[in-house]
């Protein structure tokens, strides 16, 4: 759930997409976190589905300059919007929606899907990140509070832990090993696995704004470098989630001319 | 170690033996066909006639995928997937007494070697690690001399007593209790209200038949697919995929709104006084009236805060307008994905249907102040209806007993009416008693007795001074 701008959705329909959207999200090489790129890249495949236009800008403020404090965050014409929710309701109102072909059961079922993913991925992704402590010595805390001078970049880590934790609690996460955590990774990836078959995207032909989500978590499990690579061993388990994040990667993001996603 | 062939991914071989093997669902041990014979010839009898059992031929179409979706689900914890499943509603009567004449009939053809054929007939395709747990499960439980080892202690469940014509006013209790009276679980249940008198201090909380307590609603879920309680045998890997991701939107969407309802239970002061805290004084006792709904409330507020405070709302309102918001919508959803079905995966309820079952009947049927959630349910006519026909079904004597809604305010104070005055008169009798007896023990009042003989040592009695006198 973000926070969208309250506007008339007459005046955002009035205006078009406009060239100079941009996207802001952390420092790509030194700071942001497997979470947070994986929200990222979904905003971005979301929007190249549709065919819209969008900058990359990187900054290291970008968790802040968020209105709903959570990254990434467009900014389109005279706009902010943050979160893949948000985004695609805002995108919607503009006239471009990659889901307006499904029927009322099918919507369901993207919108059940896309809560597993948030559910499921994104928490075990913030519990790697922020509560299994090889993790967070080596990588997190390091690339978190990497703009800040010290001593506010080890203030700001242990803060963002401390609240991820007190969430964690909050779902029942807390009192689970890491292995238990992969275990429902990969029962997550099943259920996609399986929800996807043999089809190219999940609803056959077209892809939605599931699609992009999914690409986005599963793409930045297998690409990224963490201690160790169980969380991506178990995605890699399945042959036709590896293939739909190749089709996709090739078809939007290296066809439209773009750079390798890093 | 009984049963010799490997029970691990042979089932991917397809070598799943025939006959009433294949009902068990995966049994895939290469060798048991060896032990079947003692087992088969009374067994398939029983087997053979209930619909509530899957027939020997239905899991063969069905097995593949089936079979890979079940196996991945194994490596949680959810092993044992031989279970039956009750096919029809109207089946559920005789479903469960075929499963247990079935047990039975498997445990008394066997009593000498009452370790072996229990984990083949009993425990399906145990995957990897799950066989060696699962079988020394099987044996643990069965203590020779005695038939099965389950048929010993039965299993307990503790859970929130009902309310509002529901059996149960907890959310994760109903949901246990009702996935319970859909695989017709023989579970004795203890309604109470007072969770410290739970097995694990909480509720709810399930004491199997070894004594364990297991107290997250997920893992009494899963329990009880291992003893061959299970919903979702027969769904496809599909329909799994599906249960997990209605379950994460049932989460994300509905749980905040119905501990936001529990907030503005508890919050609203007038509501808080009127129907909560008079609910819970009544049902709770002495002294636990006093601070555990407190306890309760204060998790309830924090667990929102959390979830909610990344939010930064300008205000509460905003927050609430756009839960209840989401709730709606995750609402219609579930309508739209029920459709004109009976349960959501068809005409057998399964597991997701236990846990959004839950969910409705307790927005529908909650008195709660506000009233546009329920206004938008009663509006999906086809949620309502899915709810009154498991109600009706599954919960006919528990949804008779307790008054309807309407009248509860009026019903609690008549029914206490009685008690009410025999304590009032008790206390009254109490302090009274009390205050003479000090009175007579410190010397304030003294008895004087008429008989003159009497009057020396009752003046004794007096420490201090004596007041009057004949």
């Amino acid at each position: 759930m973000g926070h969208m701008v309250k506007q008339n959705s007459d005046k955002i329909a009035a205006e078009p997409w406009p060239e100079n959207a941009t996207l802001y999200q952390q420092l790509k090489g030194e700071q942001i976190l497997l979470s947070d790129n994986a929200a990222s890249l979904a905003v971005q495949a979301f929007l190249q589905m549709c065919n819209l236009p969008i900058k990359v800008v990187c900054r290291a403020n970008a968790e802040y300059m968020s209105p709903s404090g959570k990254v990434p965050f467009i900014h389109v014409g005279n706009q902010v919007v943050s979160e893949l929710g948000p985004i695609v309701q805002f995108v919607k109102a503009k006239g471009h929606s990659l889901s307006d072909g499904l029927d009322e059961v099918q919507k369901a079922e993207m919108k059940a899907y896309m809560e597993l993913v948030n559910n499921m991925l994104l928490t075990a992704e913030l519990y790697l990140q922020w509560c299994d402590e090889a993790t967070v010595g080596e990588i997190t805390h390091a690339r978190y509070g990497s703009p800040y001078p010290w001593p506010l970049n080890h203030i700001l880590a242990y803060q963002k832990q401390w609240e991820i934790k007190r969430k964690m609690k909050a779902i029942g996460w807390g009192k689970k090993t890491l292995d238990q955590v992969l275990e429902d990774v990969d029962q997550c990836c099943q259920a996609l696995s399986q929800r996807l078959g043999t089809q190219p995207y999940f609803f056959n032909k077209q892809p939605t704004e599931l699609d992009a989500l999914v690409f986005g978590h599963l793409y930045t499990i297998l690409t990224t470098q963490l201690t160790n690579d169980e969380l991506s061993e178990k995605v890699k388990n399945y042959s036709n989630l590896l293939a739909f994040c190749r089709r996709i990667e090739q078809h939007y993001f290296e066809d439209r001319g773009k750079d390798r996603l890093s | 170690m009984l049963l010799g062939g490997p029970p691990r991914r042979s089932p991917r071989s397809g070598t799943s033996p025939k006959g009433p093997q294949s009902s068990t669902g995966h049994v895939h041990f290469g060798k048991s066909p060896q032990t079947w014979p003692r087992r088969t010839r009374p067994r398939s009898p029983g087997l053979a006639a209930p619909s509530g059992v899957r027939g020997s031929t239905q899991p063969k179409r069905r097995d593949f995928p089936r079979r890979a979706w079940l196996t991945a689900l194994s490596r949680y914890g959810a092993r044992l997937w031989m279970g039956r499943r009750p096919s029809l509603p109207e089946a559920r009567g005789p479903a469960p007494r075929s499963a247990a004449a079935s047990r039975a009939s498997r445990s008394l053809a066997s009593p000498e070697t009452s370790p072996s054929p229990l984990p083949a007939t009993t425990r399906g395709a145990v995957a990897g690690g799950g066989s060696v747990q699962g079988r020394a499960g099987a044996q643990k439980e069965v203590f020779p001399g005695q038939g099965a080892g389950k048929m010993a202690a039965p299993m307990e469940l503790f859970c929130w007593s009902g309310g509002w014509g529901l059996p149960s006013v907890d959310l994760d209790s109903l949901a246990v209790l009702t996935y319970a009276r859909f695989t017709g679980a023989p579970l004795k249940v203890h309604k109470i209200s007072n969770p410290w008198r739970s097995p694990s201090g909480t509720l709810p909380a399930l004491r199997t038949s070894h004594g364990e307590v297991i107290s997250v609603p997920h893992k009494i879920i899963t329990h009880l697919r291992k003893e061959k309680y299970n919903a979702d045998y027969d769904l496809s890997a599909r329909q799994g995929a599906d249960t997990l991701a209605f379950m994460s939107l049932l989460e994300e969407k509905l749980l905040p709104v119905v501990h936001t309802h529990v907030h503005t239970f508890w919050i609203d002061t007038k509501n808080y006084v009127e129907v909560t805290r008079k609910w819970y004084a009544e049902a709770m006792p002495f002294p636990l009236n006093f601070f555990l709904p407190g306890r309760m409330q204060r998790q309830y507020m924090e667990r929102l805060q959390l979830l909610s405070g990344e939010h930064r709302p300008e205000d509460e309102e905003e927050l609430e307008k756009e839960l209840y918001r989401e709730a709606r919508e995750c609402l219609t959803l579930l309508s739209q994905r029920l459709g004109t079905q009976k349960f959501f995966f068809g005409d057998a309820p399964a597991s997701l249907d236990a846990f959004v079952f839950s969910y409705l009947a307790l927005l529908l049927q909650a008195k709660l102040p506000n009233g546009k959630l329920q206004a938008h349910l009663r509006g999906l006519h086809n949620l309502c209806a899915y709810c009154t026909h498991i109600l009706s079904l599954y919960f006919p004597w528990d949804g008779a007993e307790v008054p309807p809604p309407r009248h509860t305010p009026a019903g609690p104070e008549t029914e206490e009416e009685p008690y009410g005055r025999r304590n009032q008169i008790l206390s009254v009798l109490a302090g009274l008693a009390a205050m003479v007896g000090y009175a007579l023990l410190s010397g304030i009042v003294s008895i004087q007795r008429a008989t003159p003989a009497r009057a020396p040592s009752t003046r004794a009695l007096g420490m201090a001074e004596e007041d009057e006198e004949e």
